[in-house]
């Protein structure tokens, strides 16, 4: 039930009480007034009745000529108030009898007009006396009960008021008890949906509302509940975007970590370059003195032990080109170019060591690549040191394929796979860690760390996806435009 | 030192690094160059001045004049010159060519004592030096 509709039952139980109540003391007071008006009546009839007597005597005993206006008056007074009483006399004696007393008036009244005609008539005298006691004795008998009249209603007082105090009472208690079931089936839905709206302020999203039925409560616990899914998905797709967030935060935190890092590496490397060029020349240089010297003592061995020297030298070579690689020797230049020459260069780069080994590399260049803008230099360093290691990787004879494309509108695709004997799955995970390899003396584990590196830093992804005996590839995601 | 050829191709090397520079020198100079080694920038005009060299290793990261204007300046000045630039840098290649220089190229560091003197002796077509040292 609506609550507009309880608040109406509830004040609709009120007014009848209230009318109940009002009707009923209504007819108490009537039976009051009606009652005390019979008891005014009856008294002035025997004051008339009183009058009448005595004006009767100053007539008869005094031959009081003007009594007989008095006696009209009165008398005519007594008729109009037994008129007035006639049906509680009627009640009281019988119709026969009031009929009776109505006569006996009529003839007293004639016979007093008599006397006044002829006072000596001894006859007519003691006729209206006889006449007058008789009316006497039954108005006394009618309306002589006043007393009674009193008791009566006194009583009926006291059981109006009596009556009076249980309706109030009833009122209250029953009004109390209303009022109070009224109150508890508007306020504990509300309490409900307080408690509801508490959970959800404090968190607890799952928390349904259980209110049925149809008043504005209910259908408010309805519309909760569906504000409830909305903020369930809400916060679902909330904490979703925040997860996504964090993870964009946290390549971005590690992209700018290894740019710094290769910024530290190459200039490492660079301050270890020139020292290391100079080991080389003088290393050279005494290779140079004792080659062509003819008496040189221990020749031979001093020989290969500067040939020791020049093959470290070398391999640090390897180790500081690789991270010089990270940095330009200018500042980055962003350049618009066609990412299929970037490729067809790379591959011109290494044509001999294709044909060294007999490698057969395949190309998939789509005409209608768009052009992209990054770092080409730095591009092309990724390719090539991704293709050096298929052609070490592959077998003589093998297969390289290099192809490109585009993964959406905003990114190219570059991906290089080899027939080679692939990469143990434990393995694959720590390609791109520095100083990773499987070549011994000959690799330096940095090539996929250097590409991993650039590409991060130029907004882009490498993945390697390989099967032991079934081959690599590596595929590049580079942005078409990519801006710090 | 045997036979001594009669036009030694005249190499200019610039590198701010004095043991780079001069140890190199003596190796070519061993391999029957005419060396002279420079370590800066004002001393190379002043030596490409007064006698230009056929070939001129420049080492391009220097304090003062950059080794690239250095680069700039001795183009314009003497095209003719063979210039090989000593970088760390793989890049440079690049540059090079953006900048459409002829009769340049680059040698990365640590040199490959080798590799230069096949690049220098294929520019100034001479006979290769290296022939003469292993010869001796
Ligand atoms: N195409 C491939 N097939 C199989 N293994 C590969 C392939 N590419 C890379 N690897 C493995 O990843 C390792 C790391 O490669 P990375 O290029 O970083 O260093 P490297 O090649 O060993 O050394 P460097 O690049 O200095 O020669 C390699 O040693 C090799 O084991
Ligand atoms: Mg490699």
């Amino acid at each position: 039930m609506k609550i507009k509709n309880k608040l109406l039952v509830g004040f609709g139980f009120y007014t009848l009480l209230a009318v109940a109540m009002g009707c009923f003391m209504y007819l108490e007071l009537h039976t009051i007034i009606s009652r005390l008006a019979y008891v005014k009546s009856a008294d002035d009839i025997v004051n008339n009745a009183l009058e009448t007597r005595r004006y009767e005597k100053n007539l008869l005993l005094f031959n009081d000529k003007g009594a007989i206006n008095e006696l009209d008056h009165y008398i005519t007074l007594l008729r109009k108030n037994i008129g007035v009483l006639k049906k509680e006399i009627v009640k009281k004696i019988g119709a026969q009898e009031f009929a009776k007393l109505s006569g006996q008036i009529d003839e007293y009244e004639q016979s007093i007009h008599a006397i006044a005609r002829n006072p000596a008539d001894k006859g007519l005298i003691e006729k209206v006396r006889i006449i007058a006691r008789e009316i006497q004795a039954t108005i006394d008998a009618v309306a002589g009960g006043e007393r009674a009249s009193i008791d009566y209603l006194l009583a009926h007082l006291n059981r109006s008021m009596i009556l009076l105090l249980f309706t109030i009472a009833a009122f209250i208690i029953a009004g109390a008890i209303i009022n109070m079931k009224l109150a508890a089936s508007i306020s504990n839905p509300i309490r409900d949906l307080e408690e509801a709206t508490k959970r959800v302020g404090g968190g607890d999203l799952s928390w349904r509302s259980e209110l049925t039925g149809r008043d504005e409560i209910a259908s408010l616990g309805m519309s909760f509940n569906r504000m409830q899914e909305r903020l369930s998905a809400a916060r679902q797709s909330l904490e979703l975007a925040i997860t996504e967030l964090h993870e964009k935060q946290e390549q971005l935190l590690e992209s700018e970590k290894l740019a710094s890092l290769g910024r530290i590496a190459a200039g490492v490397a660079h301050e270890i370059n020139n020292p290391l060029a100079i080991v080389n020349e003088k290393a050279g240089l005494m290779q140079d003195i004792i080659g062509i010297s003819d008496e040189f003592q221990n020749k031979d061995k001093f020989m290969s032990l500067i040939q020791g020297i020049v093959a470290s030298v070398d391999r640090c070579r390897a180790i500081t080109h690789h991270l010089l690689g990270y940095a330009r020797p200018t500042e980055s230049v962003m350049e618009t170019m066609s990412l299929n020459d970037v490729l067809a260069d790379v591959k011109g780069f290494l044509h001999k060591e294709l044909e060294d080994k007999r490698i057969a590399m395949e190309t998939n260049f789509p005409v209608d690549l768009p052009q992209i803008r990054s770092d080409k230099g730095q591009l092309e360093q990724v390719v090539l040191n991704i293709v050096r290691n298929a052609i070490e990787a592959v077998s003589e004879g093998g297969h390289i394929n290099i192809s490109s494309g585009m993964k959406d509108s905003k990114t190219a695709l570059i991906s290089i796979a080899d027939d080679g004997p692939g990469i143990p799955q434990d393995k694959v995970k720590h390609l791109f860690e520095p100083f990773f390899t499987t070549k011994g003396k000959k690799g330096t584990g940095l090539g996929l760390f250097v590409s991993y590196g650039i590409v991060k830093k130029l907004g882009g992804m490498i993945t390697a996806e390989s099967k032991s005996g079934r081959g690599t590839t590596f595929t590049i995601q580079i942005p078409v435009d990519f801006r710090q | 030192m045997t036979e001594v050829p009669q036009e030694r191709t005249r190499v200019l090397i610039v590198d701010d690094e004095v043991e780079f520079a001069s140890t190199l020198a003596e190796r070519l100079q061993l391999r029957g160059y005419d060396v002279t080694a420079v370590y800066c920038v004002e001393d190379a005009f002043n030596a490409i001045r007064q006698s230009p060299p056929d070939v001129l290793l420049l080492d391009l990261i220097m304090p003062g004049t950059s080794g690239m204007e250095a680069l700039m300046t001795v183009k314009s000045a003497a095209p003719e010159i063979f210039v090989v630039l000593l970088t760390g840098h793989l890049d440079i290649e690049k540059e090079l060519e953006g900048m459409g220089l002829e009769n340049c190229n680059f040698i990365m560091k640590p040199v490959d004592i080798s590799k230069l003197i096949t690049m220098i002796d294929g520019a100034t077509r001479e006979m290769p030096s290296e022939k003469r040292l292993e010869a001796s």
